[in-house]
Parts: structure tokens; sequence; C-alpha cells
């Protein structure tokens, strides 16, 4: 999982880094149309087209035969039991193509909510900085509060904390963004040194929220920073970074339904000249 | 070439070249065009003449001597009662109380005789779908604006001048006349209060209890960790009634003197004394539904006793529960430019002083949060205007003046002389703030641009408290069902109305029980005006034991006083009383005492809800006014006349 992420990383700061400085939905309108093609291209590879192109006009003659019929009910009755199985077909053929898309789709949605989900810290903003134990780190804690040390770079600066909540096993900082840049806190606890990531950045750009101990599901979660030892009994680091909304002609909203929106809208555009039923 | 084609090329030309005529047109017309006017006008409220005149000639108001030397300064009159739900709706409306209906900041229903907010209402929808134990409301709540009259903005619409108004007081909900409006004094809480803070302790010896603006509520403490619940209005969704609440938690460091809050997904870290930002709050009404709120917390103290205020939750202005704005989208959008803010219509929270929940440094901490995030708007909407009319409101002076001001008057009863002299330069402080507010105005506005500065009354130190209804129990106008029960209880609750003939509500009303007008009314109309004049001829002759002066120099008669259609909602006097002098707190409730005249010892010390012509506002303007104006009610009209465009029509006092 992690050299996966770690490529997917590279592949998509490179590809949105021409986008960083403009509006949220020049970048997300490219990536929808490439989405769209791709889906689209897996669609024709891996759906019985024939099938597909026999079932929708099933369903659209059982369509027609409930306006031609329409004072006939159990023609209409008919026509709608018609529609119905045909129905249940296209969905049936268009699962092989939904499960080979999907799996690509995860990775992408996942990459892309770092890029346009979150908004970087702006000078003055005070966010929080959240280091969480694992469970078995709780032998260090019990007798009160962990020994952990926050060092901030110039351009960050502590305004509060730490807070240890042992019911929550948070130890957590208030700190403040003073200069634009990228910068790397590092937590010292018992003795062992972290980096954490954090952006005070105007641009769109990768922001990751969480650092998270190696595992399967948190990197699948939270690719958008390089794993750390899970040794170290700390879980994971987080950054209380904003969220952001884009504006999708006017309507303010998050990335996520501009996104698909646009991803369908291009598909069904795209969907004839691509010679590709769906 | 084919025909089209040379036809589609010949319009192109000719759209071209009629695009080019018209702009030179435009632009030589432009030319020729009268630059679009422009007025500013700032709201002080309760900036007071007499001690604005001083400290300009002490040289403290630079910016004031600045604009007065070439424009003009000088008293303005205020309204009867000088209260600035009343004193506002004069100057927006150009009427007296009778024709906008505002007589007090409560009025009261004659049938029930119970008190209301004068300025607006919520009414709900009684209609509504019955499911199990939900009920869905059929149609929406209604908020209604109680100010009657046309608001001087309007007619400026009306001629194409856009106009800007900002926090005016009496204007909840927003008139929706006006191009922007953000609405001020008036605007409840979420709780449809005037503002009702939260305290939570952890102190076991402490009574849960609700107290005038607050509640204090007891914290569960275990293990590092407080729980607390915020408390919303009644939940609409539901049948049986039952108030909206949702948790919070404090992670309390077992070593340091910092504590972690979580309310829902919202998390922050406060140091003790210190504030958090808006912290967004949701109440979940039923699964699909939200109602959502906002609050500042406050981390008093940790030991002994976890000590945690919480604000009067507010209207979020990213996802405003009422209407607080023209248009409605208007509390978002300035919201994202310069963040949440003090929706609530005076944010000053002076119950927390008054309730010995704050000390005064804590009182001025959140009075300054309140004044700053209002002026950092102002800074806003200043460098968007261009044209037409700004309207910026300011509340601060008032609300802090009230607390503070017998530090400017060592002969109030309650003057310290050891402590109260530092406060002497919080009051001097904030008139020089509110200079520096004028001379950042000369500086950023735009170049023509008129300034007019006003306030709605001026201010006076309140060392002695009249109460009403014991005047008028000693005096046989008011009769108790059990003389011995006073004070504590509900309004009126303990008045025997078959034997009352007259009783005090509002901070300056006096009603008389009339027959057939009020629920229980004894007094025939007949009989009225002679116990008016009685009465107002016993007020006027009353000496002040201590003082050996008048405690009221002035009685106003209602249909002496006013004009208007809504005369019926205004009590048969108003009381001026002495300066100095004002009507306590218990009677302007309802409540009753045990003496009749007392000293104010209470930490609310100023006051100017007295004979309105000892505390008259201010007038300041860069230039004459092209229709001067003497009074509130005259000044909504010289507003309009700046823009070539008369009011005597549509107002009786204009």
């Amino acid at each position: 999982m992690t050299w996966i992420n770690s490529a997917l990383r590279a592949v998509f700061d490179a590809a949105l880094a021409p986008f960083s400085g403009l509006p949220e939905m020049a970048g997300l309108t490219l990536v929808s149309l490439i989405c769209a093609i791709g889906m689209l291209w897996v669609f024709k590879r891996t759906s019985n087209q024939n099938a597909l192109a026999a079932v929708k006009s099933r369903i659209h003659a059982g369509l027609f035969e409930i306006r031609l019929f329409n004072d006939n009910l159990p023609a209409i009755f008919r026509a709608q039991t018609q529609i119905l199985k045909a129905n249940a077909k296209y969905l049936w053929h268009s699962l092989p193509p939904l499960l080979w898309i999907i799996v690509p789709f995860v990775f992408i949605v996942a990459q892309l909510q770092f890029h346009y989900g979150y908004r970087g810290l702006q000078p003055g903003d005070s966010v929080l900085l959240t280091v969480r134990l694992s469970e078995d780190a709780d032998a260090l804690t019990v007798e009160g509060k962990p020994r952990a040390a926050l060092e901030l770079p110039a351009g960050l600066e502590a305004e509060a904390g730490p807070v240890w909540a042992p019911a929550l096993r948070e130890m957590s900082w208030r700190i403040g963004a003073r200069e634009p840049g990228d910068y790397s806190p590092v937590i010292t606890f018992e003795g062992d040194r972290l980096e954490k990531s954090v952006r005070v950045v105007d641009e769109i750009t990768r922001l990751s929220p969480h650092r998270v101990a190696k595992g399967f599901v948190a990197e699948l979660v939270y690719p958008a920073e390089a794993p750390f030892d899970s040794e170290q009994g700390i879980e994971s680091v987080e950054i209380s970074y904003p969220d952001r909304e884009v504006n999708f002609f006017g309507w303010r909203t998050h990335w996520m339904v501009a996104f698909f929106i646009l991803t369908i809208v291009f598909a069904f555009l795209l969907r004839k000249p691509m010679g590709v039923t769906i | 070439m084919s025909r089209k084609t040379r036809i589609g090329k010949t319009s192109r030309r000719a759209a071209l070249l009629t695009a080019l005529i018209l702009g030179i047109g435009l632009v030589a017309c432009s030319e020729n065009e009268p630059p679009e006017k422009q007025v500013i006008v700032l709201g002080f409220d309760g900036m007071d003449y007499l001690y604005t005149q001083r400290l300009m000639e002490e040289g403290r108001m630079p910016n004031f001597s600045r604009v007065a030397e070439t424009g003009g300064f000088g008293p303005l009159a205020t309204a009867v009662p000088p209260q600035s739900p009343v004193a506002w709706s004069n100057f927006i409306t150009g009427m007296d109380s009778g024709g906008h209906g505002i007589f007090d900041f409560v009025h009261r229903d004659p049938d029930s005789m119970q008190p209301y907010m004068s300025t607006s209402r919520t009414e709900g929808e009684e209609k509504s779908l019955k499911v199990g134990k939900y009920k869905f409301p059929l149609v929406g709540a209604e908020f209604k604006l109680l100010r009657h009259g046309t608001p001087f903005w309007e007619l400026l619409e009306e001629h194409g001048v856009e106009s800007h108004i900002y926090r005016i007081p009496a204007n909840y909900p927003p008139s929706g006349l006006a191009s922007r409006e953000l609405s001020g004094m008036g605007t409840p809480d979420i709780l449809g209060t005037p503002g009702t803070f939260s305290f939570y302790t952890s102190d076991i010896f402490v009574n849960e209890r609700q107290m005038s603006g607050g509640a204090i509520y007891a914290l569960d403490f275990w293990e590092n960790r407080a729980e607390g619940r915020l408390h919303g209005p009644e939940n609409i969704y539901l049948r049986r009634r039952q108030t909206l609440s949702t948790d919070f938690t404090l992670h309390v460091d077992p070593e340091a003197p910092v504590a972690k809050l979580v309310v829902g997904d919202e998390e922050r870290i406060l140091a003790v004394g210190e504030w958090s930002d808006w912290v967004p709050i949701e109440f979940e009404m039923i699964p699909t539904q939200t109602l959502p709120a906002m609050g500042r917390f406050y981390l008093r103290s940790l030991k002994p006793e976890v000590e945690l205020y919480v604000s009067p939750l507010q209207v979020d202005p990213m996802n405003p529960a009422f209407p607080i704005s023209t248009p409605p989208s208007f509390a978002e959008e300035l919201a994202r430019r310069t963040g949440r803010f003090y929706t609530q219509g005076m944010p000053e929270d002076t119950k927390t002083l008054t309730g010995d929940v704050f000390t005064r440094e804590e009182f001025l901490a959140q009075a300054k949060i309140t004044g700053d995030e209002i002026l950092k708007q102002y800074e806003h909407v200043l460098d968007d205007f261009d044209a037409g009319l700004l309207f910026y409101y300011f509340g601060n002076l008032d609300l802090i003046c009230h607390m503070m001001f017998r530090a400017t008057d060592p002969a109030h009863p309650a003057y310290d002389p050891e402590r109260d002299p530092e406060y002497l330069k919080i009051v001097e402080g904030i008139y020089e703030a509110f200079d520096k507010i004028v001379g950042y105005t000369l500086d950023n506005m735009p170049e023509n641009a008129k300034l007019i500065v006003m306030s709605d009354h001026g201010f006076s130190s309140w060392r002695r408290a009249f109460h009403l209804n014991n005047w008028l129990i000693e005096n046989d106008y008011m009769v108790l069902k059990n003389p011995a029960k006073v004070g504590g209880t509900n309004i009126y609750s303990n008045v025997d109305w078959s034997r009352t003939r007259a009783y005090g509500l509002g901070l300056n009303g006096l009603f008389i029980n009339v027959a057939d007008r009020e629920s229980n009314g004894i007094v025939p109309a007949s009989e009225r005006d002679a116990l008016i004049a009685e009465i107002s001829e016993k007020l006027l002759a009353e000496i002040d034991p201590q003082t050996g002066e008048p405690a009221v120099t002035k009685m106003y008669k209602l249909e002496d006083t006013y004009s208007g259609e809504y005369l019926g909602l205004g009590p048969d006097l108003q009381v001026g009383y002495n300066k100095g002098t004002r009507c306590s707190f218990e009677s302007a409730i309802g409540d009753l005492t045990d003496e009749v005249i007392s000293d104010n010892h209470s930490e609310w010390s100023g006051d100017h809800c007295m004979d309105h012509t000892k505390v008259p506002g201010i007038l300041l303007t860069t230039d004459e006014l092209a229709r001067p104006a003497k009074s509130l009610k005259e000044l909504g009209g010289s507003v309009l006349a700046e823009f070539g465009i008369d009011w005597t029509e549509t107002a009786t006092g204009g």
C-alpha cells in the first residue's frame, strides 16, 4: 500500500501542479474529463455492449408501449414488467465494468480529497495539532501525562497546550500559522521523533490532515503522507485543516459533488463519439 | 462565398460598429454625468453631547474637532422616552411613537396583562402534520417586524439610490427594502431571547438556576473530564414540549491550566482565561434536520473548580436559522469575508456583570471582542462603498457606558474611590476610540462623500432608582392582594386588579387601568384624563428625600405627545425622570420592592431613560446639511434631502 500511495501522490502532484493557482474547477474539470474517458473505455472493454444495447432497446420499447397503449391497463402492466426485467438485466450487465472501475476510482477519489477537500492554512489561522496514541501505548500514559514535546519551525507558533486528554489518548497543541510555507514540525515522544507536514499556503495543493501509522486500512484512507513506523506507540498525528468548498457555477459545494456531476455529464457527452453503450 | 456567410459577416460588422458607437457615446455621456452622491452615516449609540463637547475641548477627540471646524457639531434632540428602540425608530421613520408604534423596549398586552418585546415577534404556524411523536409544521415560522412606517431608505431605493443599512436598531427582521441590511438591536439569540448566556461550574454547592440573562449549570466532572449540555430552543418537530440540547466535553489536562473542548466535530484548546473563536454547534431536531447555532466559550478557571462561560448561542451567519440580512445570503457573504460574528442585537453581555458571573475586566474583554468584530466589518463595508448611502451602527459605547459610567461620577452611591478611577479611562477611552473611527472614515471614504455622525441619546450617571409601582401603591393607585409579599413575584401576580387604577411597565411607561381596555380595567374612560392629571401632578411634586431634588421633571401624556395610528400601544403617561434618577429594574418588569426611591448599587450605573431634554445625542457633519435637523425625527429627512428627496409627505414629523 505504501508504495502505491507514494506513486499515486507523485502522479497526482505532477498532474495537478499546473492548476494549483487556478480556481478549483479548472483542475477538477480536467480530472473529470479524463475519468469520464477512462470510465467509458473500461466500460467498452469489459461490458457486453451488444447485450446492453439490446436491453436498452427493450426498455425503450416498454416506454413506447406505455405511451401508445395508455388506455389498455393489461398492456401497461405487461410493459412495466418488461421494463423492470430489462432494468435488472441492465444492472447485471453493468456490474463487470463497475467492478473494474470502482477500484481505480477509490484511489483517485482518495488522492483528490487531499487536493480539493481541505484548504491550506492562512497566516493568522489557528489549528489543533493532535497526536493520538495507540492502545498499546497505555502503559506509557496511565501514570500521567506522556512526555511529549513539539518543535515548531519559524513560521508556526505554539499558542496553547499541550493538553493531555487521557480518555481520548490524545495530546493536542494549538498552533498558529504566521508565515506562508511548507513546514515539518517535530513531535518528540518518549525519545522518538516524528515529523508532520503542515502547509500554510493559498493555492491548491496536497494537504495531509492525518499522518498515520503503517497499516493497510489506515493508509488506504489517508494516503496523502508517508506513514510512520507503528512501533512508536502513536496511532496518528492530525492537523485540523479547514474544509474547502468549490464554486460550482455559483453553488458552493463539496468537490466530490462537482466531480461526480461533471464526470457523468462528460460520460454522456462522449459515449457516442467513443462508440460506447452505457 | 455563400449568401448566408456574407450576411453573417455583415451582421457582425454592423454589431461591432454599433457597439463602438454606443461605447463612445457612453464614455461621452459619463464625462458629463455628475458624480454619484455618497453619504455615510455613523450611528454611535449613547454618545452624550456634553461629554463629547468636553473631551473635544480638552483636545482628546481631534477628529471630531476637525470635522466640527469645517462642518457642524451640536446636540440632537432625542425621543420621548429616550430609549434606543424608540429613538432609532424616530430616525428611521421620521415619526414619533404614535406613528411607528414603538413606545418602549416592552409593550403590554391589555388582554393578558403580560409584557412582550416591542419591536419584533415570531409567530409559529399552528397547522402541522402529526406523525407519531413528531409534528411537521406545514408553514414555516413568521418573523414580524413590529415597527411601522416607511423607513427612509425605502424612498432612497425608490429613487434609485442604493442604501446599505448595517445593524440599525429596531430593524429585526430586516425590512428587506434596502440593497444591503444586517439586523442589529432586537435580533434575538437562538433561544429567541435578547441574550441568554450559560455558565457551567463543577462546584457542587452551586445550585443550577436561571437568572436574568443567563443560567448556571452543574458540570459532571471525573477523571480529568467535564461533561455538560448546551441548551437550545424548543424542538418544533416534537409533539411533546422538549428543548433541544447537545453535549460537550472538556478534557482537562492533569498538570497544566489548559483544556480541550469537544463539541460535536469541533475541537478547541483553551488556556485558563482564554476565549474561543466561534464554535459552530448543531442541535439535532429530527434525524434529517438540525438547527445551526454558534457560541464562544470562555474558560474561566480549572482549579479549584472548573468554570466555563458559554456566550448566548447565536444565529450562525454562515447558515442563519432566522432572517438577519438583506439579501438573505448577505450574512453568509460577510461572514466568509470577515469571519463569523455576533449576530445577537446587543452582544455586550452586561448580564454577566450585573449577575456577578464576570468581573469588570472579563466583561470588558467580552465587549472588546464584540467591538473588534464590528469594527473589522466596518472597514470592509467602507472599503466596498462607492455610491448611495452607507449607515453603520456602533453599540459598544452605549453598553460599556451603562456598566462603567459610575467611574465618571464620584457622587454615585456605588462609587469606589480606590478602584473606580481606573475605569474612568475606559469611558473616556471609548470616546477616543470612536473619534478614531471618525478619523479612519475621513481617511478612507470616497473623496466627495458627506459624513454624518449621530447618536440616538446622551448619557447620565444613574444614582437613584425610582420604584414606580411602589410609588403607585404608596399613593393608593395600586393595591396588592397580599401586602406582605413583595419582590421576586411573577409580573403582577400579587396585584389586585379590581382595586388598581394605575400600573407601571417598561422603563418610562405608566398605564391607567382603563375599563373595557385592560382585561381587568376599573377606571371609566371618562375619568382617565382626570386621573392622568392627578398622577402627573403628584409625581412632579415627588421630592427625593436624599437629594432634595424632584425625582421627576416632566410627564408626557400619550395624546399630547404623540400622533399617529398606533397610540393604543403606548402607555398613558411617559415619566420623565430627573437626571440621575431612573425607573428601577424591578418596577420596569412589574415587580415590587419595599421602598419608593433607593440608591442604585447595580453594576448598571449609567443610563439615559430620563427626561429626554436632559440627555440629548450628538450631530456632527462634514458639511452643512441640505436640510438641517435638530432632532432624530428630522434627521432621516435630512439624509433624504442630501439626495434631493423630499420626505414631508410620508413622515408626519419630517
